[in-house]
C-alpha cells in the first residue's frame, strides 16, 4: 500500500467532516489546481510565484492544490503552510526537471487529483514544463476550465523555439485564459501561440516587501559596492559583467563588487578576478538561499542586472525594495517594471553599461539620490502578492463562466488553428486522450473515488488541528 | 456486534464488523466477498480452452496436462497467498493492537504491536498504482525519541476500504486510545 | 478586453507595470505590437550570385562522377593503372605549383608549410598506400560485391551531404573519411594491387587536394573559378556519357537543378520570409569580450 515513509514529514489528517465543512465548501468560489513541473524543493521564480499565489488565494477562501512531479524521495502527498496540499506525482523526469510527455500517460493520476479535489479551474505554469502542457490537455478532455501562466520569453529563430512555439500553439488554442507577467511577454506569447490578445491578461509578478527592507547601516562608508545577484549563465549576461568589472575597477579604486549566484559562467568571473588581481574587491558568494538575499542586497549601493532577456525580472524590484540604485539592460519587459527615476537603463553592451554605472556612481558620490527608505516606500506597494491574487481571482471568475469546448468543436478548432499537419496529429491525440478517459471512467467510475478531505484555508481543518490537542 | 456495508477503492462491496468486547477492547473485521464459483469457472475454462487450442495445432498432450496442473496450482496459490477473506484489527486499550488477516485457505497471519510502541493511528493519503487513496495506518514511535515516528504500518492492506469505512474505524480506535492514555 | 468597458480616452494607456492604470488586465491598446519588426537585416539574394555559389555543389557532384568514371574504366581494363598514376602525378604537381602560386600571392608573411614537409607527407602517404595496397585489395574479399557497391554509394552520398560547401578547405573530416572509405571499397574490387594503389592516389587527388586548390581559386580569381566549375561539370557529364548514357543524363539533370533551379526556388521563396523581431529577443553580445580575459 503506497510507500512506507517517515510520517514525521507528513502532516496527517484526522478526517472529520461534518455538515459545516460541506457548507463551507459550497461557499467557496473556486477549487484551483496549480500544475507545473517546477515546485519546491526546486528553487526559482516560477516556484515561488506558484507558492505565493496559492497562499494568497487560500487566504481569500479558495481551495488550492498543487500538482508537480516527484523530486527524488519526495513523492506522495505533502502539506505546506495553511494546508496547501502538494501532490508529488511519480512521473518520469526527462530533462532539467521537466517530465517526459506523451500527452496520455499522465492522465490517470491527474484525473484522480482533479476528481478527488473537485477541481474547477486548472492553472498551469511555465511553457518549459511539459507536465503543465499535459495537464491543460487532460483538463480540457475532462471538461475543466483552464488558465495558463507564461513566465518566459522566447525567440522565433532557432529550431528549438519553433518546436516549442508549435507545442504552445496547440496547448493554448483552446485554453480559456492566459496570464503573462509583462506587456512584452504578452506580445511574445500572442505571437508565439497565435492567440486573440483579448484572452491574455497581464499580471506582473510580485515581491514580498517585508522580506526586502533597506538597512543603510550595513553599507561600508569607505567604498561603493555594486551588487549582482543572478544565476551565472550566458542568458544573464555574465560575459558583459566580465567586461564591466575590470573597466570600472581600474577607474574607481574604491569600487567593490558583490556577486551572488552560481553557474557555468562563474569561470569567466574567476578568470577576470585572477587576471586583474581583484580578489579583495570582487567577492563571489556562490549560490544564495532566498532568505540570505536581503542580507547581501543591503550591503550595496548599486544593483546591477546584465540580463540579455527577461520577462519581468524580480531581482531589480528586490534590489530597489532594499533601497539600491538599479542599473539594468534594456531588454524584454525590464523597461516596464520600475519608474524611470528608480532605474538606469542601458543597452546590452559593456560601453553603455559602464557609462550608466559611472553616472550612477558620480551621483552616489555627490549624495544626490533619495534615501534608501524613501525608495523602499515607493517600491513597497508596487507589486504585492495580494494584488496579484486579486487580479488572478478575476481571471478565474471570468473563466468559470466560459464554455469548455466539447470534443467535436475542440477537434475542429485544433485542425483549423494549428495547421493541417500538427492540428490533425493533435486532434488524433485529443481523441485518444478522450477514449483513454472513457476507459478509465469505465474501470474506476468517478463515484468510487473518495473526495479529498478539505483542509485548506484560514478556517480549515488545518488550523483546527493545530489548536486541537492530540489525543495522546 | 454490528455489520455495515462499504465499498473498497475499486467499488467492490465489503463489510465491516465492529465487535465491542468491552469498553476498551474492540475488534474490527473487514470481510471481502468469498471467491465466487463463477469466476473460478471462467478462469479455469479459459485456460483449458486455450490449452485445447494449442493442443489442436501441436497434437502434444503435455499441453493439456500442464494446463490442468497450472489451474490447480494457481488456484491453490491464489487462495493461500493472495485472496484474503477477512482482515481484522483488534484494539485492546493499554495492551496493544493485533492485526490479522485470514486467507481463503484458512491460513492466518497475525502480528501484534505493543501499546508502548504505538504513537497514533491516523488516516493518510498515498499514491497507489494509478490512484490516490486513503489508508489507515499505525504510527510507530522511535525507540528513544517518543515524539518521532520511526515507521508506518498500513492496515487493511488487501481489502483497501474507502474513506467512509476508514473514518468509522479511526473514530472508534481514537476513542479507545484516548481513554487509555 | 475592449468589451470589459472601454475607459475614458483622456488617460492614455502606457506600457508600464508599476502604475495602476484604469484598464482591465486584458486590455489591448492600439500600440499593441508596435515594436514588432519584420525581416530586419535580411539579406537580399541575387539570382546569379546564388548560382555562382551553387555551382560548387554541382562541381562536387561532378567530381564524384569523374572518380566513378575512372573506376569504371579501370574495372573494365580500358585504363592501365600506370597511365592513371602518371596522369595523377602530373596533375598533382601542376596543382601543387598553382597552389603555391596562389599562396604566395595572398599571404606571403604568414607562416606556411615548407616544401620539404609537403614532400614528406606525400612520400609517407604514397609509400604506405603502396605497401598496403595488396592488403586493401583483399580487404573486402569476404564481402559480397553488391554490399560493397551499396556501401560505396552510401558513403559517397554521405561525402556529398557532409561536404563543407561554405568553407571547403580543408575538407571536413567526415566527408573526407566517407569518400576515402568509399574509394577503398571500390578499389578493392579492381583486378590488381597496382590498380588499387592508382585508384587510391586518384581518390586522394580528387577528394582531398582538389577542394583545397579550388578554395584558393575561389578566393583569388572568381572568374576562373566559375570557368573551372563549368569545366569540371562538363567533364563529369562527358566522362560518364562515355560509359553510361542514362547516368550522364541523370547527372546533368542533377547538376542543372542544383545550380539553376534550386537558387531560383531560394530567391522566389525569399518573398515568403517572415522573420519576427521585437523587444523579447535575446540581446546578442556583439563586442569581442575575450580581450578582458587574455
Amino acid at each position: 500500500m503506497g510507500q512506507r515513509r517517515r510520517a514525521g514529514a507528513v502532516k496527517t489528517l484526522s478526517s472529520e467532516r461534518d455538515s459545516a465543512d460541506v457548507a463551507r465548501i459550497c461557499n467557496r468560489k473556486h477549487n484551483i489546481c496549480m500544475v507545473s513541473d517546477f515546485f519546491y524543493p526546486n528553487m526559482g521564480g516560477v516556484e515561488s510565484h506558484i507558492y505565493q499565489l496559492s497562499q494568497c488565494l487560500i487566504e481569500k477562501g479558495h481551495k488550492v492544490v498543487i500538482a508537480t512531479h516527484a523530486y527524488g524521495r519526495r513523492r506522495g502527498v505533502r502539506y505546506l503552510t495553511n494546508g496547501l496540499k502538494v501532490y508529488y506525482l511519480p512521473l518520469q523526469v526527462m530533462y532539467s526537471q521537466s517530465t517526459a510527455t506523451t500527452c496520455v500517460h499522465s492522465l490517470p493520476l491527474l484525473r484522480c487529483v482533479f476528481v478527488r479535489e473537485q477541481i474547477t479551474v486548472v492553472h498551469a505554469h511555465s511553457s518549459f514544463s511539459s507536465m503543465a502542457h499535459d495537464a491543460l490537455f487532460h483538463a480540457k478532455t475532462m471538461g475543466l476550465n483552464t488558465v495558463f501562466t507564461d513566465h518566459s520569453l522566447f525567440g522565433f529563430a532557432d529550431l528549438s523555439s519553433v518546436l516549442t512555439n508549435k507545442l504552445l500553439t496547440i496547448t493554448l488554442c483552446d485554453t480559456n485564459h492566459i496570464v503573462c507577467v509583462s506587456y512584452t511577454s504578452k506580445e511574445n506569447t500572442v505571437l508565439r501561440a497565435v492567440l486573440n490578445p483579448e484572452i491574455v491578461s497581464v499580471i506582473p509578478n510580485a515581491v514580498d516587501p517585508t522580506d526586502f527592507t533597506p538597512d543603510p547601516s550595513q553599507r561600508p562608508a569607505d567604498r561603493i559596492t555594486i551588487v549582482v545577484i543572478s544565476r551565472l549563465v550566458y542568458r544573464k549576461g555574465i560575459d558583459l559583467l566580465g567586461g564591466i568589472i575590470p573597466e570600472l575597477c581600474l577607474k574607481h579604486p574604491d569600487l567593490h563588487f558583490l556577486i551572488g549566484g552560481e553557474g557555468p559562467k562563474r569561470l569567466v568571473l574567476e578568470e577576470v578576478r585572477e587576471k586583474y588581481q581583484l580578489h579583495d574587491r570582487v567577492r563571489l558568494l556562490g549560490a544564495l538561499e532566498h532568505k540570505d538575499v536581503r542580507g547581501v542586497l543591503v550591503q550595496g549601493h548599486i544593483f546591477l542586472n546584465t540580463s540579455l532577456t527577461e520577462a519581468f525580472c524580480m531581482a531589480i524590484v528586490e534590489g530597489a525594495s532594499c533601497g539600491l540604485q538599479v542599473v539594468s539592460t534594456r531588454v524584454g519587459g525590464i523597461p516596464e517594471v520600475l519608474p524611470d527615476d528608480l532605474i538606469t537603463l542601458c543597452e546590452p553592451t559593456v560601453r553603455s553599461l559602464c557609462d550608466g554605472l559611472e553616472q550612477v556612481i558620480a551621483k552616489q558620490r555627490s549624495d544626490s539620490f533619495p534615501s534608501p527608505a524613501s525608495i523602499h516606500n515607493r517600491v513597497r506597494n508596487l507589486y504585492t502578492w495580494k494584488n496579484v491574487a486579486e487580479r488572478t481571482e478575476k481571471v478565474y471568475d471570468k473563466v468559470v463562466g466560459e464554455e469548455v469546448l466539447p470534443l467535436a468543436k475542440r477537434l475542429r478548432r485544433l485542425r483549423s488553428h494549428c495547421g493541417p499537419v500538427a492540428g490533425s496529429i493533435f486532434a488524433f491525440v485529443a481523441m485518444l486522450d478522450f477514449l483513454f478517459l472513457l476507459l478509465l471512467q469505465w474501470l474506476l467510475p468517478d463515484r468510487f473515488m473518495d473526495v479529498a478531505v478539505d483542509a485548506t484555508g484560514p478556517h480549515g481543518l488545518w488550523r483546527q488541528k493545530t489548536s486541537r490537542k492530540k489525543f495522546d | 456486534m454490528e455489520e455495515e456495508a462499504f465499498t473498497d477503492i475499486n467499488g467492490k462491496p465489503i463489510t465491516l464488523d465492529c465487535h465491542s468486547h468491552s469498553s476498551f477492547c474492540r475488534e474490527f473485521t473487514v470481510s471481502s466477498p468469498k471467491v465466487s464459483i463463477g469466476k473460478v469457472m471462467v478462469y479455469t475454462c479459459s485456460v483449458w480452452l486455450l490449452a485445447y487450442a494449442v493442443f489442436f495445432f501441436t497434437q502434444n498432450t503435455a499441453v493439456l496436462s500442464s494446463a490442468i496442473l497450472i489451474t490447480l496450482v494457481g488456484m491453490m496459490l491464489h487462495i493461500h497467498f493472495v485472496k484474503v477473506d477477512h482482515e481484522s484489527l483488534l484494539v485492546i486499550g493499554s495492551l496493544g493492537i493485533q492485526v490479522s488477516s485470514s486467507y481463503a485457505s484458512g491460513r492466518e497471519v497475525t502480528t501484534f504491536i505493543e501499546m508502548s510502541k504505538i504513537k497514533d493511528i491516523v488516516i493518510n493519503e498515498a499514491i497507489y498504482m494509478h490512484q490516490i487513496i486513503y489508508y489507515l495506518c499505525v504510527l510507530l514511535k522511535e525507540p528513544f525519541e517518543p515524539n518521532e515516528v520511526s515507521s508506518v504500518v498500513p492496515l487493511f492492506q488487501s481489502s483497501k476500504p474507502r474513506l467512509g469505512c476508514l473514518v468509522k474505524v479511526y473514530k472508534s480506535c481514537q476513542e479507545i486510545l484516548s481513554t487509555c492514555q | 478586453m475592449g468589451a470589459d468597458g472601454a475607459p475614458s480616452q483622456s488617460v492614455p494607456w502606457r506600457k508600464v507595470l508599476w502604475e495602476r492604470q484604469p484598464f482591465p488586465d486584458n486590455y489591448v491598446d492600439q500600440r499593441f505590437l508596435e515594436e514588432l519588426r519584420r525581416n530586419e537585416g535580411i539579406r537580399e539574394y541575387r539570382y546569379w550570385a546564388v548560382v555562382k555559389e551553387a555551382s560548387l555543389v554541382g562541381q562536387q557532384l561532378s567530381c564524384v562522377a569523374i572518380f566513378i568514371t575512372f573506376w569504371l574504366y579501370m574495372e573494365q581494363g580500358l585504363l592501365a593503372p600506370e597511365t592513371l598514376l602518371w596522369t595523377s602525378l602530373v596533375c598533382g604537381l601542376l596543382g601543387y605549383g598553382l597552389y603555391q602560386a596562389f599562396t604566395s600571392q595572398t599571404d606571403s608573411c604568414s607562416e606556411t608549410r615548407t616544401h620539404l614537409a609537403d614532400l614528406q607527407s606525400a612520400a609517407l602517404f604514397l609509400s604506405f598506400t603502396f605497401g598496403f595496397s595488396p592488403v586493401l585489395k583483399t580487404l573486402t574479399e569476404s564481402v559480397s560485391t553488391d554490399t560493397v557497391y551499396a556501401m560505396s554509394a552510401v558513403m559517397l552520398l554521405a561525402h556529398l551531404v557532409s561536404f563543407p560547401y561554405g568553407e571547403p578547405s580543408p575538407p571536413g573530416s567526415l566527408s573526407l573519411n566517407a569518400a576515402l572509405f568509399a574509394s577503398v571499397c571500390l578499389a578493392s574490387r579492381l583486378p590488381g594491387a597496382l590498380h588499387t594503389f592508382a585508384m587510391l592516389s586518384c581518390a586522394l587527388l580528387v577528394f582531398a587536394l582538389w577542394p583545397c586548390l579550388l578554395q584558393r581559386l575561389r578566393e583569388n580569381s572568381p572568374l576562373q573559378f566559375t570557368g573551372v566549375c563549368v569545366g569540371v561539370c562538363t567533364g563529369g557529364v562527358g566522362g560518364l556519357a562515355s560509359q553510361s548514357l542514362g547516368g550522364a543524363v541523370l547527372l546533368s539533370l542533377a547538376v542543372v537543378s542544383v545550380t539553376f533551379l534550386c537558387p531560383l526556388l531560394l530567391v522566389w521563396l525569399q518573398r515568403h520570409k517572415d522573420n519576427i523581431h521585437g523587444p523579447w529577443d535575446e540581446a546578442e553580445i556583439c563586442e569581442d569580450l575575450s580581450h578582458f580575459l587574455h
